[in-house]
Formats: C-alpha cells, sequence, structure tokens
C-alpha cells in the first residue's frame, strides 16, 4: 500500500494526520483539565447558594435536621410566607431608597460630568481629581459627623435622609462614570448645538442626555446594585428594632439571626427574596449594561 | 445678512506666548462668497471659530455690519456675544447632525430654538427640502443616510434659518470627487440666490478658485494675500501664493540678472531670456543679483521655428484627454508644462518659450513679487 502512494501523498497524508490527530488529543487532555478546573470552582462557588435555595423551600425542622444541599423531602412555602411577613414593609423602604438613591446620584453625577467632560472652567482639574478622591473614600471614615448632619436635618431614622446620604455619596462614582460616556459626544455637535442656538443647559437637556440614555441606565443599575446591598447607611442612619422608622431589608434580613435562634429556611427564603430584584435586572438587562460599557453610545457620523 | 469686519485679531492657544493668528485684518463684504485657503495648520479654521464665537481670541475686534460680536484685550473679555446669539449658520466637515432625531427634527432644530411657530418651521423644512431634494428623507434617522445625503442634510440645516452669516468649514472634504463637483455647483448657486455672507474654510484651492468671490490666503497665522481668484492667480504676491495656486505647481528658476548692451538678460544657466519692457523698471535695482523666474505650465509652449527657445528634454508625458503633461528636463531641473496639442510632440528634445506677459518674479531673500 505504502509503495502505491507517491511520497507527497504520503507526506501529505502525514501531514493531514498529524494536523487532525495530534492536536486533538492534545485539546481533549487540555480541555478535561479546564473542565475539571472550571467545575471545581464552580462547585465551590454555588454549593452554598444551592444549600440556600434547597433549605429555603424546606420547613424548619427539616432544614435543621437534614444536610444543608440535600434536596428538600417535602416541599414546603413556609419559609417564603415567614419571610415576607416579616421582611414586607422593610423591602418597600429598600426600594423606595434604592431607587430614589440612585436616581438622585445619577442626576447629580450626570451634571457634573457634563461639566467636566465638555466644557472648561477655572480648576476644572482640581474639582475632578477631588471627585476622584471621594469615590476612593471609606465611608467608615466619615460616618460620625454623617450621623451629625441628618441628625441635625432631622432627618435620622427616615428614608429620606437614607436617600439624601445615598445620592450624595453616589455622586462621585456616578460622575467618574458618566464623564467617561459624555467625553464620546463629539465636540462638533456641541458646537453645532450652540451655532443653532442653544445654551449649555439646553445642549444637556436636548443633545446630551438623548444620546447617551444607555449611559445613564447603565450608571443606574450599577447605583441601584451598590445602595440595595448596602447595610452601612442603613445601620447608622435609622434605629434598630421593633420601633423603627425606617429598617431596610438588608438589616430586618440580618436581625433573623436572633437571640433566640434562627429559622433557617426563612433566612434562606429571606435572602432569596433579597436577591432575587438584582438577578432580574441583570438578567432583563445584561445586553445593555454590556454594550453601554463597551461604547459610549453615540457616534455623530 | 451681513458684512464682517475683522480688527487686529490675535488668537493663541497658550495665553499669548505663541499666536496662531497674528493680528488679523479683513473686511468680508455683505453677500460675498469668502474662501479661507491655506495648507493644514495655517489658521483658517480658527479664524472661522473666532467669527462663529466658538472661540475667543487673544485679542482685536469683530464687527457684524456695524455690531460688536467680539472684543478682546490681551486674553480679557470685553464685548463677547455668545455663538448662540450671532445668528449664524455652520456646517462642520464631520457634519454634526444629531444622531437622535429625524432629518426633518434636525433641520428644524435651530428654528424650534428659537420659538418659530410650528407650522412656520414645517413650511421652511419643507421648502428647504425640496430645493436639496430631501423631502423623501425627512423621516429617517441620521444612520440611514448616506454620505451625501447627510452633506445635503447638514445644509439644509444651515440654510433652514436665514442666518447672518453662513460658515462652512469643510464641508465637502468628506464627499467622493464627483459629488463634490456636483455639490460644490449648487452651494455656489445657493448662495448666489440667497445672498448670504459666506465664509468657506478649505485647504483645496480648486474649491476656492471655483466658488470664491474673495479669497483669502494663509499661511502661518499671517494673511498672504486677498483678492480675487484671478488677482491671486496672475498677480501672486510672493512665491508661497504663486506655489499654493494652480497645478500643477509653478516652476521657479533662480535666475541672475544682468546688464548687457544696455539689455537686461535672465541667466538661468541652462537658458536665458531677454527681460520683456513691462518687468525692466522693477528689475532695475537687481541687476547682478538673483530673482526667482516663476513660469506657469500653461505659460509655456513649442517655439516657432528659428526662434531661440528654451532646451528640454521630454522626460514623461501625461495625458489629460483635452491637453498633455509634459515633464521634461531643462539642465538639471525637471520642469513641467501643459501642451494642448491634439498629439504630444515626437521628438524627445524640444525648445520651449514662455509666455513673456506672463513672468512672475520675485526676490529670493523676501520672497515677495518684484514685477507689476
Amino acid at each position: 500500500m505504502q509503495n502505491t502512494l507517491s511520497p507527497e501523498r504520503s507526506r501529505e497524508g502525514q501531514a493531514a494526520q498529524t494536523l487532525r490527530v495530534k492536536p486533538k488529543w492534545h485539546m481533549t487532555v487540555l480541555h478535561i483539565v479546564y473542565y475539571l478546573v472550571m467545575i471545581a470552582f464552580l462547585v465551590f462557588y454555588m454549593l452554598p447558594f444551592w444549600g440556600a435555595v434547597v433549605s429555603s423551600f424546606k420547613s424548619n425542622t427539616e432544614a435543621i435536621s437534614t444536610s444543608p444541599i440535600a434536596l428538600p423531602q417535602q416541599f414546603s412555602m413556609e419559609g417564603y410566607s415567614g419571610a415576607m411577613d416579616l421582611l414586607a414593609v422593610s423591602l418597600l423602604n429598600s426600594f423606595v431608597v434604592t431607587v430614589f438613591g440612585a436616581a438622585g446620584s445619577v442626576f447629580l453625577g450626570s451634571i457634573c460630568a457634563y461639566a467636566l467632560g465638555k466644557w472648561k472652567f477655572k480648576m476644572n482639574n482640581l474639582f475632578f481629581i477631588a471627585l476622584v478622591a471621594a469615590t476612593y473614600l471609606p465611608f467608615q471614615a466619615i460616618l460620625i459627623p454623617l450621623l451629625n448632619n441628618v441628625t441635625n436635618f432631622g432627618l435620622y431614622d427616615n428614608i429620606w435622609g437614607i436617600v439624601l446620604a445615598h445620592a450624595i455619596f453616589g455622586m462621585p462614582m456616578c460622575t467618574t462614570m458618566m464623564r467617561g460616556y459624555y467625553a464620546e459626544v463629539p465636540d462638533a455637535l456641541i458646537r453645532q448645538a450652540m451655532v443653532d442656538g442653544n445654551g449649555m443647559w439646553q445642549i444637556y437637556w436636548k443633545i446630551v442626555i438623548p444620546n447617551t440614555k444607555l449611559a445613564t441606565v447603565t450608571t443606574f443599575v450599577f447605583q441601584c446594585t451598590s445602595i440595595w446591598n448596602e447595610m452601612l447607611f442603613a445601620l447608622i442612619l435609622a434605629a434598630q428594632g421593633e420601633s423603627a422608622n425606617a429598617p431596610l431589608a438588608t438589616i430586618v434580613l440580618n436581625g433573623f439571626v436572633g437571640s433566640t435562634g434562627v429559622e433557617i429556611n426563612q433566612l434562606m427564603a429571606g435572602s432569596m427574596i433579597l436577591a432575587l430584584p438584582m438577578l432580574m435586572i441583570y438578567i432583563f438587562m445584561g445586553k445593555y449594561l454590556i454594550s453601554g460599557q463597551m461604547s459610549g453610545a453615540v457616534t455623530a457620523s | 445678512m451681513a458684512a464682517i469686519t475683522i480688527k487686529d485679531m490675535s488668537v493663541s492657544y497658550n495665553k499669548g506666548k505663541t499666536f496662531v493668528l497674528d493680528r488679523l485684518n479683513l473686511a468680508i463684504k455683505d453677500g460675498e462668497f469668502c474662501v479661507f485657503l491655506g495648507p493644514s495648520g495655517c489658521g483658517k479654521s480658527t479664524a472661522m471659530y473666532s467669527i462663529a464665537g466658538l472661540l475667543e481670541p487673544y485679542a482685536g475686534e469683530i464687527y457684524f455690519d456695524d455690531t460688536k460680536m467680539t472684543e478682546m484685550e490681551k486674553g480679557k473679555k470685553k464685548t463677547f456675544v455668545p455663538p448662540q446669539e450671532r445668528n449664524i449658520a455652520m456646517v462642520f466637515q464631520e457634519y454634526a447632525l444629531y444622531p437622535n432625531m429625524t432629518v426633518r427634527e434636525n433641520m428644524g432644530f435651530s428654528l424650534k430654538t428659537k420659538k418659530v411657530p410650528k407650522e412656520e418651521i414645517d413650511k421652511l423644512v419643507m421648502e428647504q427640502a425640496e430645493k436639496l431634494e430631501l423631502t423623501e428623507l425627512l423621516d429617517r434617522r441620521i444612520a440611514q443616510l448616506s454620505g451625501g445625503q447627510r452633506q445635503r442634510v447638514a445644509l439644509g440645516r444651515a440654510l433652514v434659518r436665514s442666518p447672518q452669516v453662513f460658515l462652512l468649514d469643510e464641508p465637502l472634504g468628506n464627499l467622493d470627487a464627483k459629488l463634490r463637483d456636483q455639490v460644490r455647483y449648487e452651494l455656489k448657486k445657493i448662495q448666489k440666490e440667497l445672498n448670504i455672507t459666506t465664509v468657506y474654510v478649505t485647504h483645496d484651492q480648486t474649491e476656492a478658485m471655483t466658488m470664491a468671490d474673495h479669497i483669502v490666503l494663509l499661511n502661518g497665522g499671517n494673511i498672504m494675500q486677498e483678492g480675487t481668484p484671478n488677482e491671486l492667480y496672475d498677480h501672486p504676491a510672493n512665491e508661497f501664493v504663486a506655489g499654493f495656486l494652480g497645478t500643477p505647481q509653478i516652476n521657479i528658476f533662480p535666475c541672475d540678472v544682468k546688464q548687457e548692451n544696455g539689455d537686461l538678460i535672465l541667466d538661468a544657466g541652462s537658458f536665458r531670456l531677454h527681460a520683456p519692457e513691462q518687468v525692466k523698471a522693477s528689475l532695475a535695482a537687481y541687476v547682478g543679483k538673483q530673482v526667482d523666474l516663476g513660469i506657469r505650465p500653461s505659460d509655456f509652449e513649442l517655439a516657432k521655428e528659428g526662434v531661440n527657445g528654451i532646451p528640454a528634454r521630454v522626460d514623461s508625458i501625461e495625458p489629460l484627454g483635452d491637453a498633455f503633461l509634459i515633464y521634461v528636463r531643462v539642465g538639471e531641473k525637471v520642469v513641467v508644462f501643459k501642451y494642448a496639442g491634439e498629439h504630444a510632440p515626437a521628438e524627445k528634445d524640444l525648445l520651449l518659450t514662455p509666455n513673456m506677459l506672463k513672468l512672475h518674479l520675485f526676490d529670493p531673500q523676501t520672497q515677495n513679487r518684484i514685477n507689476d
């Protein structure tokens, strides 16, 4: 057989074989290694989550007596109804704080970002540096003066106090994010709008905002997630316990671990309820968030 | 519609250390089509932005008719009307159409800003759209338009509002050659119809020559020469102007000026010319010195028999269709001339005679024109 093949053919055949077989063997081993590593990480990462999901559907006795990762023997919504009873008010509070806090910081950040990104004024760089520095400010450092101020405004233990704090302390982050997007709005567009008879703020409303919708959405969602999951301001700026006026969901959930013991199924169900809204946002908006991060969403020509 | 007057305007991007424009003085008449021409970085766009008010000069004054628009003194504002109050329309090279609006909204935007009633905006937009053949595109978004269509929308948007001054910053730069010729013609026609004072910035001398009533040729922040296209072409004030206008470029020969038997001779080494009568007076001061002799490619012809011409050896021939560009060597120098005959000359060695009435003489030091 070998002899009937011309030298070229046989060499070609060998080459083809090398191409087909050898790398495949090579790649298969690599792939197996990749998958093993990925599965190991996945299990490590997802196991607690899995435990929380299955436990939330167990009755409390079952949750205590069985393995935390075992499937429920009896499917039960007991945990969810209990958690909802306890969380109802605080979820609403959290919702208000998140929406208004994020909206406030996006609004303030957007204005700052526009001024810093598109206009030159005296000491604009100084302002920007100060804002960037503020982004990295650890909140623990300013808690006491913040508490003092909020109390002086008469907003202690009031959800609007927490909204105010979030709106203001979220602003530097929003500014830094949005400045990047606004910088991508072409200068020619701004000049054209000026020539067309518009002042600085008209240009902002009519040209910059409509052309950077994705930037606004992205920043808003980003702020929502961080405010929704936040505990520090919620803990410091509102009273705790039964008499609290402005309990937020994160704090109330934390209180599930009481002095008398833990209703594990309730705690897990509560965690699920709290995680759900942000999960939904990311599932439905993920596409926009990614494209929003990739581009400023506008090009003039 | 307004005349534009610029007095002693200087523009600096570093607070007066160096100047992009240095004490510019300029008067643009009402209804005139004025072209700012020059190589990139010469300050032509800067001058236009200053007129628009998009840029604050370091010093100087700008008037629209008698209204003072800008008055600056050493970087300090004395009078400054912001661009939105100058009633100007501008077309940028990158068109700068608003991506969030339809063609109709783009065209009506400036009128809407001025709070013109809706019916009137619709009417004006419709009128202008018909002129520019944009009627079918009115409800499209900008992203759905081709380059040429975008260009027309940008133009239409500027024209819709009958501005005092119309400013165009290289508006044809992004179009292909054919479309550019067409838009150039239409633009000029519209400008004449509406009689709007227009400032047009370009680095393309063909655009400048074909469209302008008034060319301002800039280089390095200074006006090299201004005037009608023909004035600049026929009487370039210096070597820069002579070289910038006209394709192919003017041929420059350094010559010694000699006096022989009461006659003035221009001696280029490889050839000698008797200076014609009309330049003798201006050449008198240069006897024994050098001058630069400029001859445009179209001002050469083949010497008739018996005439003492410039000996030239053909290097290459480029047919243009209606004429030929012939590259020849005169001595060591490559010279180009435009030959209007039907067939390119077959000989390798030619004798050329320049049109003695169209010689351009320049001082080699100052580069300024010597003859009238």
